[in-house]
């Protein structure tokens, strides 16, 4: 049989895979002990730094000469401790963070960082002026949140979020509908924080945009920050012919609490959606009203083991006469109806626990 | 057969051998390469007001923790206080007592102050019969299943159907979570909701870790050899197996031990397979088949960076049993979705992810095991040079050590979770003493595996652990 290979071009192959390992053994000691110094310089040196930082940032105003003078392995981790810092500290601190933070140069080098080709590059410095919340990134934010990197984008619109300045907000309402899932859900996100803010403007955006999940995301809003002035209009969606919007909009309608949506709650106990149904249950268990114990007590007999559950719960909440209803409900025929109200009593402890 | 004719056989398959040596070895090089630049890519995109910005956001589901126990009395209290101390803004651990004949149960009654609960739930999923269910006036975010012996997937699935939130975590009773672990996981399912069907994270080992009152509070390296080189074991087939099989959206295994799920996609798939002993991969390609037969868009990902911590066997006995069955789950799991393999229809997982796994998981102890026996045949019989075979041994080894080697460092860059550059020295050595001896074990028992499932032997053997509150060596 002739040789598939012959012994040389072996040996060379063998020699130099063996090199490669050498040479990687080598450098990953290289690089944990390089990493290993730096770590130790920067134990050593950061206490040194933060109490200059300290106290610059105490003087009024600002006040950064012995930190101008630092060279430059000084200055980067600097930065990183201002970048710390301005995570935790809002207020006039954050306030003197970002003044400084401007003054040494670095603000200038994130804007710079916005303009960079590199995406990672631009994304992080949008993160870091994100972090400054300085007034000054506005314009280059608002620029970076039509940027060609979805990456980008969304840091962008989470930067603009934290910069204390309402009129941008909104702007990033009309966002909720960005064709890229991504960027609308970090607007979503900071306007779940600061949406208060710019209320009407949500509930505006609600009522006219023709995205469907820019209108659902807007809903949501009013629900989590329960923005009353959106009542009417979640009254009006919650008869809406996409299911999706009726769930939002009694969930929404449901952390509102507000006694106009009485009716529509005990209506949507006999919705064909198992979710508003749901959702419905829910809302009744705010109001603790015998008037809505009939529809509850169906609800108990729902197929869907969910709405069973939140009618219980709406049951166990609503006083006496509820109560009452589960009791009697531990007499139906159907197991699953005596099973779920067993457990509701039991967790109002108004039947013994199981021994 | 003249002999001749047998130099005809051993020539042709020696040429095989060789074509298979190079094909494997293109695997895990294209794996090592996806695993090494997607890592480095989610590490940097990954910073810290993002774990806060998710802490916050009401677009962060909440999560149903699902942890099967048998026979755990040892750590099973440590384990479960460990998993109520998450961060994490909303989350339920549900406990399943599957039958354990210790005091398991006992325990956690008396440590929780549980008691009896009417609780009901919707059995979406058939489960062996739940004997209590258990909730405590004073850790409201607690349930414990008691229920008759079934066995890891049953225990899953009686989980599943009593858990209320939409995403469940699924993990080990005896596996240790890092504290903002399920924040770092659930980060897929925030970015693409809907989308996201399951994530995976990274596991490690814990032997010869600092364990107590259930969080690894220092990472050492044990002092054996044999879970040393299981650590670089494990460094390999998370970083660069699993992040590269990601890549394309074609990752096949979630680890039974830390793994995330959307409840509903899981359900809807038909929950956990009770005949299997491979229950972890068996859901995960079941999942990808039911999405791609429905060409329902999915992902399903990976992420490395949450860490859970997992006590691994420490002597022979017990990896054997280990490893045989999971050569058993990944045998059952190829065979029982043979019907996807080579299918365009699966896109990448029927035409990548599931041809590698048969050629490079299943098939390749076969091949390589007959490669070793087959290298003294032929050189006895004059048919080969012991120099080109020595070569080509060693090439092989080599090849092996820098691929571990290329893991170790990628952790070191990226983790640093063993701080002592005497570690490294000590990883280093793990990756080399793995080929001798080791991996011929792993080999042959990944061998006789075919003959236990050939057998039927769904067993799962018993895992003795030492008990992750002492520090093992």
């Amino acid at each position: 049989m002739a040789p598939v290979f012959a012994l040389e071009p072996l040996s060379n192959a063998v020699i130099g895979l063996a090199g490669a390992v050498i040479l990687l053994a080598v450098f990953l000691i290289l690089q944990r002990s390089v990493s290993e110094l730096r770590r130790r310089r920067t134990s050593r040196r950061e206490p040194l730094l933060t109490k200059l930082l300290y106290d610059a940032l105490q003087s009024s105003p600002v006040c950064p000469e012995p930190l101008l003078r630092l060279d430059r392995g000084d200055r980067k981790l600097l930065r990183s401790i201002l970048l710390r810092l301005a995570l935790d500290l809002r207020g006039e601190t954050g306030e003197a963070i970002s003044e400084l933070y401007r003054v040494l140069g670095f603000l200038e080098r994130d804007l710079a960082g916005l303009g960079s080709r590199c995406a990672s590059t631009r994304a992080h410095a949008a993160a870091d002026l994100g972090l400054t919340r300085s007034p000054e990134a506005i314009p280059g934010l608002l620029k970076a949140m039509n940027d060609g990197d979805v990456r980008v984008r969304q840091t962008a619109v989470w930067a603009v979020g934290q910069v204390d300045d309402p009129s941008i907000l909104n702007g990033l309402v009309r966002l909720l509908g960005d064709r890229n899932r991504l960027v609308a859900q970090r607007a979503q996100e900071v306007l779940a924080e600061r949406g208060r803010e710019v209320a009407d403007a949500i509930v505006a955006y609600a009522e006219t945009t023709s995205s469907r999940s820019g209108r659902l995301a807007a809903i949501e809003l009013i629900g989590w920050l329960r923005l009353t002035p959106g009542a009417d209009l979640l009254l009006e969606f919650m008869g809406d012919l996409d299911p999706e919007v009726r769930v939002k909009s009694v969930k929404a309608a449901a952390a509102i609490g507000d006694p106009r949506f009485l009716e529509s709650f005990s209506t949507g106990l006999g919705d064909s959606s198992w979710a508003v149904r749901c959702q419905a249950a829910k809302g009744l268990s705010l109001y603790g009203s015998p008037d809505t114990v009939p529809g509850l007590t169906r609800a108990l007999r729902d197929r869907h083991w969910w709405v069973r559950f939140y009618a219980a719960t709406a049951l166990a909440e609503a006083g006496s006469f509820g109560a009452e209803a589960l009791q009697e409900a531990l007499q139906d025929p159907e197991p699953p109806v005596r099973d779920m109200a067993r457990y509701l009593l039991e967790r109002a402890q108004l039947v013994p626990a199981l021994p | 057969m003249t002999r001749s004719m047998l130099e005809v056989i051993l020539g042709w398959y020696t040429g095989f051998m060789l074509i298979f040596f190079f094909a494997i070895n293109s695997y895990y090089l294209v794996l090592t390469i996806a695993g090494f630049w997607r890592t480095i890519r989610v590490f940097k995109e990954v910073r810290r007001p993002d774990q806060r910005r998710l802490l916050r956001s009401p677009l962060t589901p909440p999560v149903s923790v699902l942890a099967p126990a048998f026979n755990e009395e040892a750590n099973v209290v440590e384990n479960v206080r460990s998993l109520l101390m998450l961060d994490y803004p909303l989350f339920e651990v549900i406990l399943v007592n599957d039958g354990s004949s210790d005091d398991t149960l006992g325990r956690l009654v008396d440590a929780f102050d549980l008691r009896r609960s009417a609780r009901t739930f919707d059995p979406a999923l058939a489960s062996k019969p739940i004997r209590a269910i258990y909730e405590s006036p004073s850790y409201p975010g607690l349930v414990v299943v008691d229920k008759v012996n079934g066995g890891k997937a049953d225990a899953l699935n009686a989980g599943l159907n009593l858990s209320l939130y939409p995403i469940f975590c699924a993990i080990d009773a005896d596996s240790i979570l890092e504290s903002d672990a399920l924040l770092r996981l659930v980060r897929p399912f925030v970015d693409s909701p809907g989308v996201t069907i399951a994530a995976g994270g990274v596991v490690r080992v814990a032997n010869g870790c600092d364990v107590r009152s259930g969080q690894v509070r220092r990472v050492h390296l044990p002092r054996r050899s044999l879970p040393l080189v299981q650590i670089v074991e494990y460094l390999r087939a998370f970083l660069f197996g699993r992040m590269g099989w990601s890549t394309g959206n074609s990752l096949l295994v979630i680890s039974g031990a830390f793994g995330l799920f959307e409840k509903r996609a899981a359900i809807l798939a038909g929950g956990y397979a009770t005949d299997s002993v491979g229950e972890d991969m068996e859901l995960v390609v079941r999942m990808h088949r039911y999405r791609r037969e429905a060409r329902q868009p999915y992902r399903i990902g990976f992420v490395p960076d949450p860490i859970c911590w997992t006590e691994v066997p420490e002597n022979l006995r017990v990896l054997r049993r280990q490893r045989t069955r999971w050569q058993r789950g990944l045998i059952d799991t190829l065979l029982r979705h043979r019907a996807m393999i080579a299918r365009p229809r699966y896109g990448t997982v029927g035409m990548m992810s599931l041809p590698g796994f048969l050629m490079f998981e299943m098939i390749s102890p076969l091949v390589e095991l007959s490669g070793y026996l087959l290298l003294p045949v032929l050189w006895m019989l004059g048919l080969i040079n012991a120099s080109i075979a020595v070569a080509f041994l060693t090439l092989a080894i080599l090849y092996m050590i820098l691929i571990s080697a290329l893991a170790v460092l990628l952790e070191d860059i990226v983790f640093r979770r063993y701080p002592r550059i005497l570690d490294l020295g000590r990883l280093l050595i793990g990756a080399v003493l793995e080929n001798f001896g080791y991996r011929q074990l792993t080999v042959w028992w990944r061998v006789r595996a075919f003959w236990e499932y050939w057998r039927g032997d769904l067993s799962w053997g018993v895992m003795e652990r030492r008990g992750m509150g002492a520090r093992a060596g």
